[in-house]
């Protein structure tokens, strides 16, 4: 439990990140004009906490195999995009303009779980590297040659 | 002089066949080169019993790649073959802790000495690739007891 709160809780920064790039992006291109009060700087730990509701839910006794964990991710974005989208749009009537901004959050969501991902990938081969190293040295240590 | 400029003579006698080899250290004190040595003499000793198609035999504990559980049944997989051994999991454990065997998951515990490298798995697992060209998995729970291991602290 504490490893998998850890975890969410990593990710929640690694999304928070993502996110800002997100908005900086689709802010860019959807509504270049748009002013902010300091209420903006919150949006993206909002948004990074509605996208980190899923995984904190989801925890398995047993630990999923590579499959059940890209189907885990897939069920995750999805239901991510559902809560932005309530959050977003919720009461609003549909637009065409809505629903081209709702694209490019669904692809910012798709972007930003594949990042997470590929993020956590790159730390995590960081500690094999340094495990790996602890590893030869234990092994020498102990008289164990290649 | 400190302990590691010391010279230490060095003699090997070959022994009649009916008899126990032995090593035997003559030292001024017990210092922390003496400890290595009978570190690793005592790590290169001990036997475990293992089963394999109704015969029983002596497994050298450091020719073991890992032990597994499966089923309630304990497998200690070699690189000539698998045997099955009569005691539970977390009992063997507690046995092959001074031989560098760790916990990496809940029904695997791993011969360090075995492992050639550790690689990242999706979802904070890692990948243990052992000599026999075998691959286990190191669960998200047991990671921070693995690093201690290797780091040569207590877990």
């Amino acid at each position: 439990m504490k490893e998998h709160l850890k975890e969410c809780l990593r990710n929640f920064f690694i999304i928070v990140t993502c996110i800002n790039l997100a908005m900086f992006v689709l802010g860019s291109i959807f509504q270049k004009g748009q002013q902010f009060g300091y209420e903006a700087f919150l949006y993206p730990l909002i948004y990074g906490a509605l996208g980190s509701i899923p995984n904190l839910f989801m925890v398995k006794k047993e630990e999923p195999t590579l499959k059940q964990y890209v189907v885990r991710q897939i069920l995750g974005a999805l239901l991510c995009m559902v809560l932005l989208f309530v959050f977003m749009f919720g009461g609003k009537p549909i637009t065409t303009d809505i629903m081209i901004i709702a694209a490019g959050v669904a692809v910012s969501v798709i972007v930003i779980f594949i990042i997470v991902d590929v993020v956590t990938w790159i730390l995590d081969s960081k500690t094999a590297k340094d495990m790996t190293a602890d590893l030869k040295v234990l092994q020498e240590n102990a008289g164990i040659k290649e | 002089m400190t302990s590691t400029d010391k010279v230490m003579d060095l003699e090997v006698s070959i022994i009649a066949a009916d008899k126990n080899e032995y090593v035997k250290i003559g030292c001024h004190e017990m210092d922390e080169r003496i400890s290595e040595i009978v570190k690793f003499v005592k790590l290169r000793q001990g036997n475990i019993e293992g089963i394999r198609e109704g015969d029983k035999y002596s497994v050298p504990i450091q020719d073991i790649y890992y032990i597994e559980s499966v089923d309630d049944k304990t497998f200690l997989y070699m690189k000539g073959g698998v045997y099955e051994s009569g005691r539970r999991l977390y009992d063997l454990e507690e046995v092959m802790e001074p031989y560098h065997f760790v916990r990496i998951s809940k029904s695997i515990i791993v011969n360090l000495m075995k492992v050639v490298s550790i690689k990242p798995a999706l979802n904070g697992r890692f990948v243990c690739k052992l000599r026999n060209e075998e691959e286990v998995i190191i669960s998200r729970k047991y990671v921070s007891d693995v690093k201690k291991k290797l780091r040569g602290e207590s877990v």
